[in-house]
């Protein structure tokens, strides 16, 4: 009995040792860790509940609806009204209205599309400014001039 | 003398195989739920998925770029860099305009990852073909990115989108090295990896991501594939599609359609 006395203590020793680990686990591992993988489950809700900034051509039309049928004719059917303006999170918030939208009259926005490129399929329709405007050498592209002619909603060629 | 020692000893140890067995006792019930991990690993349970009423398990994400309907606008990196708070400088998608001439001369460019679209190139050089390729994490089956997270911080979710536990991330940048398409990167803000969450918090209230709504031609489809008569799988199953990299058997979920053998 008294030589055994060392083999209690380790016992003893392990046990503790165990419960250690079990208690230490319990505040070091986050409470849905492991619960479907080797991942923080929680954290797909927590992904999942960032707002949208973007809220879809639907989103615009509630308001916009003659603007919207117009565009949805035309040959710029296809573009998001908020890729030219802005996001939807920068002029309404909680169904009000909460800033003007943007509206973009420069020549660099229509130009994103219309330049000619290379590698730009043939599909769109591309125009050389200067050329298009008989511009002068080192005459400056007045801003906004394209829509003295097209209407962004509609545009004719 | 030595009566009363080992009596005294024995009380102790009767005592402390007490507290013992009490104390695993108390640490049964109270983590009880920890014992089970500990006795039965993580074993992934089918039920109780669910969040908020959206089920990942009923999805499963693809992801299609159609490179001849890419006119290079760069609409889809403004909506994203919008969308998503994407740091200047920083993209979670970009888009790369390939020239290539008759001779065989590749250049590449993404200048400022085509956020303001592109600038017509002096090259001088005759060019046989060219064409813009828009790039994003490719959310792999097979990624490295989440084998070699140290803290189990990136993962891949039930509808198979690979994503980053901001709480979780210490900032290592092991996974930021490990993707062989440049996807990610360190958040100069918080020190976190940051990457293309394929819009998560969109796709699960039933939105498209950011990036597909904003493209002008449909150059940039996403779909559902346990969705019944999905557009994207309906292209998988019958079209020439491939994806970039196959060879490094990262199964990307990211599809291009017209790929040519020069985009690395």
């Amino acid at each position: 009995m008294e030589h055994t006395r060392h083999l209690w203590r380790m016992a003893v020793l392990l046990v503790l040792l165990f419960v250690l680990v079990i208690v230490g686990r319990h505040f070091a591992v986050p409470e849905s860790f492991g619960a479907h993988g080797f991942y923080r489950y929680d954290a797909v809700g927590e992904i999942m509940a960032i707002p949208a900034v973007h809220g879809g051509p639907e989103s615009c039309r509630d308001c916009h609806d003659d603007m919207a049928g117009a565009k949805a004719a035309g040959r710029h059917q296809g573009l998001s009204c908020e890729s030219c303006h802005a996001p939807l999170a920068t002029h309404v918030s909680d169904g009000d209205v909460a800033a003007p939208m943007a509206i973009d009259r420069s020549v660099t926005l229509c130009a994103r599309c219309h330049v000619p490129l290379p590698a730009r399929p043939a599909f769109v329709p591309v125009v050389n400014l200067r050329e298009h405007l008989e511009l002068e050498e080192g005459q400056p592209i007045p801003e906004g001039i394209c829509l003295e002619c097209h209407d962004p909603h509609d545009p004719q060629p | 003398m030595t009566s009363k020692k080992n009596e005294h000893s024995c009380s102790r140890r009767e005592f402390l195989s007490l507290a013992a067995k009490g104390a695993g006792a108390v640490a049964v019930v109270l983590f009880s739920g920890d014992l089970a991990l500990v006795s039965a690993s993580s074993a992934v349970k089918g039920a109780d998925l669910a969040i908020g009423g959206y089920d990942p398990t009923r999805h499963r994400y693809i992801y299609l770029v159609d490179i001849d309907k890419c006119i290079g606008c760069g609409a889809c990196v403004r909506a994203c860099s919008h969308e998503n708070q994407v740091p200047k400088h920083f993209f979670r998608t970009w888009v790369e305009r390939y020239e290539i001439s008759r001779s065989g001369e590749v250049a590449i460019d993404s200048p400022d990852g085509a956020l303001e679209g592109f600038e017509p190139r002096a090259t001088g050089e005759d060019i046989g073909k060219a064409f813009f390729v828009p790039k994003l994490c490719n959310h792999c089956s097979n990624t490295p990115c989440v084998q070699l997270c140290p803290v189990g911080a990136s993962f891949t979710s039930p509808d198979g989108v690979v994503l980053v536990d901001q709480e979780r991330c210490i900032g290592c940048s092991y996974c930021v090295q490990a993707c062989p398409y440049g996807s990610r990167f360190i958040h100069p803000e918080t020190h976190t990896a940051s990457k293309c969450t394929l819009c998560y918090h969109r796709l699960t209230r039933g939105m498209t991501t950011a990036c597909v709504q904003n493209c002008p031609t449909g150059a940039r489809k996403i779909g559902d594939a346990l969705a019944l008569g999905d557009e994207v799988a309906e292209i998988l199953a019958t079209r020439d599609v491939r994806v970039l990299k196959p060879e490094l058997h990262t199964q990307p979920n990211c599809n291009y359609l017209g790929l040519s053998k020069e985009v690395r």
